[in-house]
């Protein structure tokens, strides 16, 4: 299944995208089936109840809101036409990032030899490193970036979302992937420049957390699609033309070994680790950067395979 | 006056109400400012609306309805010091005055965008960090957050943990990029905060100028117990605030110590943008004085940790081991 979060008559709604690339508006679709199918008489109340009135909530129902899901998407696929509401064409509504309000956002660094490389930076150490995104700076695939005027070298970084599931603490890596509820695109917008004057006494904080530094998106694949999310194509363009072009399969922790080692600090269904960025990056560019910073007016297009692109403007603030 | 968050057994768990305290009870304002809407203002039908509207389930949701709310305070408070504490009910007879071990308290900032925690910048360590111009914060997951009474659980990876406290001012007004003439404006109050770590693993991340685990498991934030409002400059800057280990008084700062002022630090994070019930705390290690004080302070299992400034309250935890084995 593709989820989504979207905004439809100033509401927001968790759905489904179907086979036509139609909307589904699950809590809607599955007060319909229970209706219909199962004669219950206070469908609407109902359908929230066991789906959640938003992703994080829906997440946290597990097996029970997926099934519900998977449930009414096959009755709909049949009788949703014509039905007010329930089948949305896409021009009809707004797509939201996929989790809007991710408890933690967990970034992974230095997570690809071929990034360390070129960033010249010291080796990465032998445990995995992260930082903190703020989730308020979570945007979706339809949002545009503001270019703040405090930055000067705006960078991208196109990652793997990994959404948790299932609250996690203490797991094995082997048992890791189980834990993963689904997959989205996504681009960690760094301000080099910022986190180049954090770093001198401290560590990067704002330099990262913009807001609208974290694009995720278009929708969360689950994870029944993607039987081998460690073996992806990355790729990111810039007005077209390609910057970064990669595999999932060149990390040096990989996502099992990540969901491990983070989960020491306990994750919760809704909490996002990102995988960290391969090649490519501006800041990576020799001898001179300065054509390959992000710039106001520029289309980054941030797209992992089997999962979707994630295009996202960046305009003056 | 101070505002806590919790929650009566007469009500489930995540069902929280603003409470205030009086003359030593802790006084649900939800019924208490319906009950004067009735009383003294003669509004019957539309009393139990306009309650839930200036005291909803949140402090953060209080301090987003701004002034009014604050005088829809005052006025409640009025009342309840007027009629007299356990005689006084709501509109339909329900309790207002608890008990203070009536109440479950929870942290009084449920889940804040901006949680900063504003460190590595006090005199003494400039002296050997002679870079630090600029004030460096971390941000703290709400998720960590406990308040008051919770234990402290030192976490099975570590082998060091130790504690800050901290001064966490409270933002009551939304702004970006606030001129440090305008910082005070922004600022609804403040409440205590201990920043727990551990710190093998901080340092080790430290490396990579990263600040995650070391700073972010479950219980690493302490927060409360109430939120004391006032953005009188004077007031805060006056506040003492202490932390103690199983009795002995560990750290003591007030914000006149501090490196950075308040202004200079609003300033600079309000450039993310800032809104009521985020926080940025300003720690001990900013602010040392002293000669028998440390920083940080190690803890111990079985250790009782208490952070406490008169005019706020106190945090009290017992440090307690996470069971299990470590990995």
């Amino acid at each position: 299944m593709k989820l989504v979060t979207f905004i439809h008559q100033d509401r927001e709604r968790i759905g489904a995208v179907d086979d036509h690339g139609r909307i589904i508006d699950l809590n809607r679709a599955y007060a319909a089936y229970l209706k219909e199918v199962e004669g219950n008489s206070d469908s609407e109340a109902w359908a929230p109840v066991v789906l959640g009135g938003d992703m994080v909530e829906f997440l946290r129902h597990g097996q029970k809101s997926l099934d519900a899901a998977r449930r009414a998407l096959a009755h709909v696929a049949t009788k949703a036409n014509g039905r007010s509401g329930i089948a949305l064409e896409r021009r009809q509504v707004r797509l939201l990032a996929p989790v809007p309000r991710p408890g933690a956002l967990i970034s992974a660094g230095k997570n690809f030899s071929d990034h360390v490389a070129e960033m010249s930076s010291r080796k990465g150490p032998g445990y995995p490193v992260a930082f903190l995104k703020l989730p308020g700076t979570v945007i979706g695939p339809e949002d545009d970036v503001p270019y703040p005027p405090e930055v000067k070298n705006l960078d991208y970084e196109v990652e793997l979302a990994v959404i948790i599931g299932k609250p996690c603490a203490d797991v094995l890596a082997e048992e890791a992937l189980s834990y993963i509820a689904g997959y989205a695109a996504f681009n960690d917008l760094s301000a080099r420049d910022v986190i180049r004057g954090e770093n001198k006494t401290g560590i990067h904080l704002m330099g990262k957390s913009f807001p609208g530094f974290a694009p995720m998106g278009p929708h969360l694949v689950t994870a029944d699609e993607i039987p081998d999310p460690q073996n992806l194509k990355l790729c990111l363009k810039v007005n077209g033309e390609t910057r970064q072009d990669s595999n999932l399969s060149y990390m040096i922790f990989k996502i099992r070994e990540m969901i491990a080692y983070w989960s020491q600090m306990g994750l919760n269904p809704g909490d996002v680790l990102t995988t960290g960025t391969p090649r490519g990056v501006a800041a990576g560019r020799k001898p001179d950067q300065t054509p390959w910073w992000l710039k106001p007016g520029d289309l980054v297009e941030a797209e992992v395979e089997k999962i979707g692109c994630l295009r996202n403007r960046i305009v003056p603030e | 006056m101070r505002l806590f968050l919790g929650s009566v057994e007469s009500f489930l768990p995540h069902q929280t109400r603003i409470y205030t305290d009086v003359d030593g009870k802790l006084i649900d304002l939800n019924p208490a400012y319906a009950t004067y809407l009735t009383r003294v203002q003669g509004k019957h039908s539309s009393a139990c609306e306009l309650a839930a509207c200036y005291f909803p389930p949140t402090i953060t949701a209080f301090l987003e309805r701004g002034e009014q709310a604050q005088e829809a305070l005052n006025e409640a408070v009025a009342l309840v010091r007027a009629g007299g504490g356990d005689d006084l009910c709501g509109p339909a007879g329900e309790k207002l005055a608890y008990d203070p071990k009536e109440v479950r308290l929870v942290p009084p900032l449920q889940n804040p965008e901006k949680s900063f925690v504003i460190g590595f910048s006090d005199k003494a360590r400039i002296e050997a960090m002679p870079k630090a111009e600029i004030p460096t914060g971390f941000y703290k997951l709400p998720q960590t957050f406990v308040t008051t009474g919770a234990p402290v659980v030192w976490p099975k990876f570590s082998e060091a943990v130790d504690a800050d406290a901290c001064l966490a001012l409270v933002i009551g007004k939304a702004g970006r990029r606030i001129s440090p003439e305008k910082a005070w404006e922004h600022v609804a109050g403040v409440t205590l905060l201990i920043d727990v770590t551990a710190r093998d693993i901080n340092k080790r991340e430290g490396l990579t100028t990263n600040n995650l685990l070391g700073k972010n498991f479950p219980s690493s934030t302490s927060l409360g117990p109430g939120v004391l409002l006032t953005h009188a400059r004077k007031d805060i800057e006056a506040l003492d605030i202490e932390l103690s280990l199983d009795g002995a008084v560990k750290q003591k700062f007030s914000l006149s110590d501090g490196v950075f002022t308040v202004e200079q630090i609003i300033a600079r994070y309000s450039v993310l943008g800032i809104k009521p019930g985020d926080f940025l705390a300003i720690g001990a290690s900013m602010t040392l004085r002293g000669d028998r004080l440390e920083n940080p302070v190690p803890l111990k299992i079985g250790s009782t940790l208490r952070c406490s400034s008169p005019a706020i309250g106190e945090l009290a935890h017992r440090v307690v081991s996470a069971g299990g084995t470590r990995r």
